[in-house]
């Protein structure tokens, strides 16, 4: 049975990834953490992942472009990495977001992508 | 087994941690709750200012009341509630997981954030939920930390966490973007359920709610009750220099002291005055009843009559009408409190 420990190994063992962490985006905060982090910093990268989060949310209106849209994930991609953002969508009340951070070199965007939807259905959905 | 001392509930919960023990820590006053620690590690929060995994998993329909029933039934006496969840298929060790970790973040929230409190430490005692996950009490002091100072970036006024919720009649602007929680929030606030209150109904998190209602204060949209306690310091007016100073809107002052605030300087002519200062007819709820205890009946006002004039029948024959969600929520965890003691 998948807990939270294992999606993150699970997100580990997506190619190229160097860090992972499960974010509620309410707050900010780590709610677990795997690997390396921005800057070696879970915390204040889950902050900013919240940051985030909250502006393609609720502070611009991509999502309320059609009726009953929905956030799956960002992607940002830098010069030296990608960092993949994926919401979790439980039935209960969270927020919550699945953060992995992949090496560019040896990420791969699409891969990784449909990895981590599958990661987040599965941690939700039995 | 100690006595109730006051103290710093956090304080208490480095030590016993340190020490590696096992029990509760019960904290008593507003709205107080518990910590569970297992060999030094939280297993398990709980305050009634903040939904328990039991209210956000049948609040939002994730289980059926009678499911949720059923595995405190079987597992209560033997601590593996949470266990017997996963077992049965009923969810999954993600899903619960997370519930956990997220009742506790809330609830630790409101149980360790008082300076100082009546607190007690129960030595040996479990929750019926069992270990599902174990927090690093040393990380859940920071995060309440960061969470009361991440309200007061939003707004600084802590008589929007416990006073009735109520929407101002008119808002301040134009045009006004909420949000789907905040809309959620407003449509529900009838002017007596408190911030706790609409957690349980709604089954969202407590602290999730402040937060939401503290941006909406800050918005201006929310009417902030009027208490002349003891703590001056929640009332910020401006020095009063001459004529100019606008002292019959607090409100938007109060959003305009903060740095980020990007609101334009308030227009004082369009505005209608507002009830805070210049007319106290109706007296708001007192503090003590707003946020003393969410089972406290406060009877709907009557249309007003002319003097002498006899109360309609329908009206004067019946009893005042009850509360019907926040009654049904208080009675389900008194009903789950109960069960748990057997």
């Amino acid at each position: 049975m998948p807990g939270v420990d294992h999606c993150l190994q699970e997100a580990m063992a997506i190619p190229g990834a160097v860090g992972a962490s499960i974010v509620d985006y309410t707050t900010g905060f780590p709610v677990a953490t795997t690997g390396a982090a921005p800057n070696a910093d879970h915390e204040a990268a889950a902050a900013g992942t919240a940051d985030v989060v909250q502006a393609a949310n609720s502070r611009s209106l991509f999502v309320s472009a059609l009726p009953h849209d929905l956030l799956e994930d960002l992607i940002i991609t830098t010069a030296g990495g990608y960092h993949l953002l994926r919401m979790v969508q439980t039935d209960f009340d969270s927020r919550l977001v699945l953060y992995v951070w992949l090496d560019r070199v040896m990420g791969n965007l699409a891969v990784a992508r449909r990895r981590m939807q599958k990661l987040a259905d599965e941690l939700v959905a039995s | 087994m100690t006595a109730a001392e006051t103290a710093a509930p956090g304080r208490l919960l480095t030590q016993v941690a340190g020490e590696r023990q096992t029990g509760v820590l019960v904290v008593g006053g507003h709205p107080g709750g518990a910590v569970y620690v297992l060999e030094g590690r939280v297993i398990y929060a709980e305050s009634p200012a903040a939904p328990g995994v039991g209210e956000l998993l049948t609040a939002s329909g994730r289980l059926a009341g009678r499911t949720w029933q059923n595995a405190l039934d079987l597992g209560t006496s033997t601590a593996r509630v949470g266990r017997l969840l996963v077992e049965q298929g009923h969810l999954t060790q993600g899903e619960l997981e997370l519930c956990v970790l997220g009742a506790i973040y809330d609830a630790a929230y409101f149980v360790l954030s008082p300076a100082s409190a009546p607190v007690d430490f129960l030595i040996g005692a479990t929750h019926w939920l069992g270990p599902i996950v174990h927090v690093d009490p040393a990380a859940l002091r920071r995060e309440v930390t960061r969470r009361i100072r991440l309200l007061d970036e939003i707004f600084p006024d802590a008589r929007v966490d416990t006073a009735a919720v109520a929407a101002v009649p008119r808002p301040p602007r134009e045009r006004i973007t909420l949000t789907a929680p905040q809309w959620e929030l407003l449509v529900n606030a009838d002017g007596q359920r408190t911030p706790a209150d609409l957690a349980l109904l709604l089954g969202r998190a407590g602290y999730a709610t402040i937060q939401e209602l503290r941006r909406m204060a800050a918005m201006g949209l929310l009417e902030l009750p009027e208490v002349r306690s003891e703590n001056p310091e929640f009332v910020r007016l401006p020095q009063a220099r001459g004529a100019a100073a606008d002292v019959q809107r607090p409100v938007p002052v109060v959003a305009a002291a903060r740095a980020t605030a990007a609101v334009p300087p308030p227009d004082p002519a369009p505005d209608p005055p507002r009830h805070l200062l210049v007319e106290p007819v109706e007296p708001a709820p007192s503090v003590e009843i707003a946020g003393a205890n969410q089972a406290v009946y406060r009877p709907p006002r009557l249309a007003r009559r002319k003097p002498g004039a006899k109360l309609p029948k329908e009206v004067a024959g019946e009893p005042p009408p009850a509360h019907q969600g926040t009654d049904e929520v208080l009675l389900k965890r008194i009903r789950t409190a109960l069960r748990a003691l057997r």
